[in-house]
């Protein structure tokens, strides 16, 4: 009797909710062009690229996302009231956004660019706010939960952090900048968020400002030195070329975007206007020379290296396992893994699509080179779909090579396409197929913490001694 | 190895028939072991055997596969009489090659996918000869289209390119290809102006080939023109990509594996299959359904062998037809020189043909046929002759660079009908482990050699002359297409065919035959397309069987 009656609360409760759901949806209180706007925002803050899992829907969250401490797995963002954040006012849209701060008031981690979008103006935010509750459509699903180590599973230990590096002051105003920079400055450093990915970080995460654009390893990849420096940035590029390379993803004989820019350029920058592309390459091109790429002093332009050749004569009419075990194993691997596209001596197509491998950035970092090698190349653009079959353990590498094999075949890329040096070793291999090199913050903090402890029980013992005495 | 002894269901091959159905039940839900006789290469591997061939053997398919010991396969090029595994005999020689590696024999196909048309199969109602199916075009249509999204298929989206004909009166296509066709190269854009002057029609090939786009996570094509015998980035589907995510699916896949003896139990259903490994030790995999998708040769082979007092004359074989009525696409190829440069080899290795020739009321008469234009590049076919010529340095670059422009093969494929007499027997003769060798008597008959003479060359040469060809010459003999079809012939009547429409045995409801070896028909066009359909079918008759529906 008690179960049906359970049953009976349960029917009616569920039928309560259907007549409540059948009253119809609220009226729309946003007009159509301001939820325009605002999905033209959250376009140019690539929302999209980290909130949305591999094939699954729209802003509904679940991609994990490698950081140095630890898996972080994107929130849904849609406006379901369950999941999402359907029930968000306007205030606390902002908050999140802009400070960090979730609707529950705990602190979101600093994966989610708020530091850059705290410059964002409220009328922007204004427009994303009414993009969010009405051009997104709902998905009443959840995602896995984050879980870092600790101490950073503690959520409040990042309202220190806040309290350190979150600038909450508007761009200072620059009175005799042309109203193309300001625009591109407002973009760069805010929706797009560059420095994100491209500003090396102190040990707490933090951006260092001292650094800006100066390029630094975000996971597997390497997001390279952009500020206006001749040799180290970005400072060889023209405009155009800039312009070109956020449209297409690529500037032939110079670079191709591959990893999260890649993500960047297919869900972001390559459906902006062509005046704000031009504004942020502007602005670019203006950020202050810094003369070392990720720390190590770059004399040479990172795009002008390598030459075309190949060592086929080492290993023609012996055999793959003969080429295997000999000398030459990494021409062996590149021979059989990727000559056929990128052409024996590395020369790539005429067209560019299958880029040369000399003349080119990606082969001159090692990380992004194993990276690519590892991970493949996945871009979407008004070009077409861009894609290189990985190398890993994928269910679709074209071959599952192994760390010994991607160092063998980086080096043979290296030294004939790439610096001329070749020092990749199998366990650097083994850093990037993890996801990067893990940051030793939580270590750090767990042995500061012991540390502290260890201080109190000294303090201790030696007020005790003290009082004995 | 795998210590698995037992799944839901047991796959007897690693082809592109086994795969598909593997997936099918994956996704269903369902268990599933396969076992391949082969081992499991490396696709960087293979393309380093083809790049180290000498020149000679480049165009023998089979070469950059050699066999495991455990697992002969066809090798054309270094076989004898005395170690050759197909023992062949008859008026014309059932010479097929297929790879026993895990990936099975898309490893080095072109790629090519024509469906059967509504005519292919009712032969004996609309013209009185052969054989009709059990299944009509309507219930393999979707099917077909199953295939297309799976293997991912490009073809052309106008009706009036595609294959069968799109008519007012034709059953429609349910999709769209997934992909546009691949552009024409020169010398097949050429062939295509010439032919049309002589009223016939040269369309776009449907093929599973990544045409311009990734499709599957596998990257576009790129052109290599090395399709056959391997397209060195996976542009081009073949079983091999799909290994490695059945296992992400949950498949476990036993390589060097070679399935001797199927064991049926007191009610005729299959019981086990057991296998020897790479070092002849014997093991036995239980399961509830079993499928043997190891081609037409090597399936009528296993129920061969299989034979018991139960079943004396193999498992399967109550109607005494399995091993019988062998077919193929015997094919004739024009080899031409031409007064102007063609230039064969800009894209894939086939990418076009003539398939109307294929239809029509001579059928009552004669085979039809399927004209082609091959797209492989022709240097590696003419240096020979420009060496023969006796020249040296740039005077031999420029011969074999005008060679290769003005020179072109057109292949006429013809279809054969189903005839008991052309027979796979197990030979006396025995393999690596002891098993016995397949013989196979094969005699494309009169229907098709009547089409070669009365039909197919009259045709070939008229579109010889419009080419501008200055020489001709036309193989001596039948070759074969290598498209195994016919040895466990599907068939309503028990009596007179080895598997129903679905590809199950009439003699045993837990097996099933499905792929090229259940035709009933060739038509002119290449199998495997009508071979995964086939596959597919069967696949959810399974996941129905296994569900008690």
């Amino acid at each position: 009797m008690k179960a049906l009656l359970k049953t009976l609360q349960v029917t009616a409760l569920l039928f309560s909710f259907n007549a409540v759901a059948a009253s119809g949806p609220l009226p729309l209180p946003f007009p159509a062009e301001l939820v325009e706007r605002g999905r033209y925002l959250a376009t140019a803050s690539d929302c999209m690229a980290c909130h949305t899992a591999h094939k699954g829907q729209p802003m509904a969250g679940g991609l994990v996302m490698n950081s140095p401490v630890g898996e972080i797995v994107s929130t849904n963002i849609t406006p379901s009231k369950e999941h999402g954040i359907g029930n968000y006012t306007e205030q606390q849209f902002s908050d999140a956004l802009r400070k960090g701060i979730r609707a529950d008031g705990a602190p979101l981690y600093p994966a989610m660019p708020y530091t850059a979008y705290a410059i964002m103006t409220d009328d922007d935010v204004h427009a994303m706010y009414a993009y969010f509750m009405q051009g997104v459509t709902a998905v009443d699903k959840g995602t896995k939960a984050t879980r870092l180590p600790f101490p950073m599973n503690v959520r409040t230990s990042m309202k220190a952090w806040n309290a350190l590096f979150l600038d909450e002051q508007p761009l200072k105003a620059e009175q005799q900048r042309s109203v193309q920079w300001l625009r591109g400055r407002y973009l760069a450093e805010g929706a797009a968020h560059c420095s994100s990915c491209h500003t090396p970080r102190g040990a707490l995460m933090q951006e260092n400002k001292e650094l800006y654009l100066a390029g630094a390893q975000v996971g597997a990849w390497y997001a390279p030195n952009i500020t206006s420096h001749p040799t180290a940035g970005i400072g060889s590029w023209t405009e155009a070329e800039l312009v070109q390379y956020l449209r297409t993803g690529r500037v032939p004989g110079k670079a191709q975007a591959a990893g999260s820019m890649a993500e960047a350029i297919s869900m972001s920058f390559s459906k902006l206007h062509d005046d704000d592309l031009k504004a942020i390459a502007a602005y670019i091109k203006d950020v202050p020379a810094i003369g070392a790429d990720g720390g190590r002093a770059a004399k040479v332009s990172r795009f002008g290296q390598g030459k075309p050749g190949n060592e086929l004569v080492a290993l023609r009419g012996k055999g793959y396992q003969a080429g295997m075990q000999g000398q030459q194993v990494g021409a062996q691997l590149y021979s059989a893994n990727c000559a056929s596209c990128h052409g024996a001596d590395g020369q790539g197509t005429k067209d560019g699509y299958y880029p040369s491998l000399f003349h080119n950035s990606a082969t001159v970092n090692t990380s992004n080179l194993l990276a690519t090698i590892l991970l493949g190349v996945d871009r979407h653009t008004a070009e077409g779909h861009v894609f290189m079959p990985p190398f890993g353990k994928q269910a679709n590498a074209l071959n599952s090579l192994n760390d010994e094999e991607v160092a063998a075949l980086a080096n043979y890329i290296q030294a004939g396409y790439g610096t001329g040096v070749a020092d990749v070793k199998p366990a650097d291999v083994a850093v990037i197929r993890q996801g990067g090199p893990q940051s030793h913050l939580a270590l750090l903090a767990q042995l500061g913490m012991g540390l502290g402890v260890l201080l109190l029980i000294v303090l201790l013992v030696w007020l005790r001694r003290r009082k004995r005495s | 190895m795998s210590n698995t002894t037992s799944a839901d269901v047991i796959i007897v091959g690693t082809g592109v028939v086994g795969v598909s159905i593997a997936e099918t039940l994956l996704d269903a839900g369902l268990s599933v072991l396969m076992l391949e006789a082969g081992p499991r290469v490396a696709r960087a591997e293979v393309v380093e055997n083809f790049r180290n061939l000498p020149l000679a053997l480049k165009g023998d398919p089979s070469s950059c596969y050699p066999p495991a010991p455990w697992a002969p396969h066809p090798m054309p090029s270094s076989d004898t009489p005395e170690n050759s595994y197909l023992q062949l005999s008859g008026p014309d020689k059932y010479a097929q090659t297929f790879i026993r590696y895990a990936g099975g024999s898309t490893w080095h196909w072109a790629g090519t996918c024509w469906r059967l048309t509504p005519e292919d199969m009712r032969l004996k109602t609309l013209y009185g000869v052969g054989r009709d199916w059990a299944i009509d075009y309507k219930t393999l249509e979707p099917y077909y289209a199953r295939t297309e999204y799976a293997l991912g298929i490009c073809g052309p989206a106008e009706p009036e390119l595609q294959w069968p004909p799109q008519n007012a009166t034709s059953i429609v296509r349910s999709k769209p290809y997934p992909m546009p066709p691949l552009p024409f190269g020169p010398g097949e854009q050429r062939f295509t102006e010439v032919v049309k002057t002589l009223g016939y029609n040269n369309i776009p090939t449907a093929q599973a080939r990544n045409s311009g786009m990734p499709y599957d996570d596998r990257p576009a094509c790129c052109a290599n023109n090395n399709c056959v015998p391997v397209c060195p980035v996976g542009a081009k589907y073949d079983a091999a990509t799909a290994l490695a995510r059945l296992e992400a699916k949950g498949a476990v896949i036993t390589v060097n594996a070679v399935v001797y003896r199927v064991e049926t139990n007191s009610a005729n259903r299959v019981e086990a299959v057991q296998y020897f490994d790479q070092h002849k030790q014997s093991h036995r995999i239980t399961g509830k359904l079993f499928v043997l998708a190891c081609n037409g040769i090597e399936t009528a082979k296993l129920l061969l062998m299989s034979a018991s007092p139960r079943n004396p004359k193999g498992l399967a074989n109550s109607s005494d037809q399995v091993g019988r009525n062998m077919m193929d696409h015997p094919q004739l190829t024009m080899t031409l020189t031409l007064a102007e440069p063609f230039w064969a080899g800009v894209g894939p290795v086939v990418n076009s043909g003539i398939m109307e020739t294929s239809q029509g009321a001579f059928r009552s008469e004669h085979a039809g046929a399927y004209f082609r234009f091959n797209n492989f590049a022709r240097n590696r076919f003419v240096t020979f002759n420009a060496l023969k010529k006796g020249l040296v340095g740039t005077a031999l670059d420029t011969e074999i660079r005008r060679m290769t422009a003005c020179t072109a093969d057109v292949v006429l494929a013809h279809e054969v009908l189903p005839d008991p007499n052309n027979r796979l027997t197990l030979s006396d003769k025995k393999d690596w482990l002891g098993l016995p060798k397949p013989a196979i008597h094969y005699d494309v008959g009169d229907y098709t050699r009547k089409a070669a003479e009365q039909y197919s060359l009259p045709i070939g040469k008229r579109i010889a002359e419009a080419m501008g060809a200055i020489d001709m010459k036309i193989s001596p003999k039948f070759a074969q297409s290598k498209h195994i079809m016919g040895s466990t012939i599907m068939g309503l009547d028990p009596r007179d065919s080895v598997v129903d429409a679905d590809c199950r045995a009439h003699d045993h409801e837990n097996l099933f035959l499905p792929g090229g070896s259940a035709m009933a028909s060739t038509a002119c066009g290449n199998s495997t397309i009508t071979m995964v359909s086939l596959g597919f079918k069967a696949a959810d008759a399974m996941v129905r069987q296994l569900r008690g529906a």
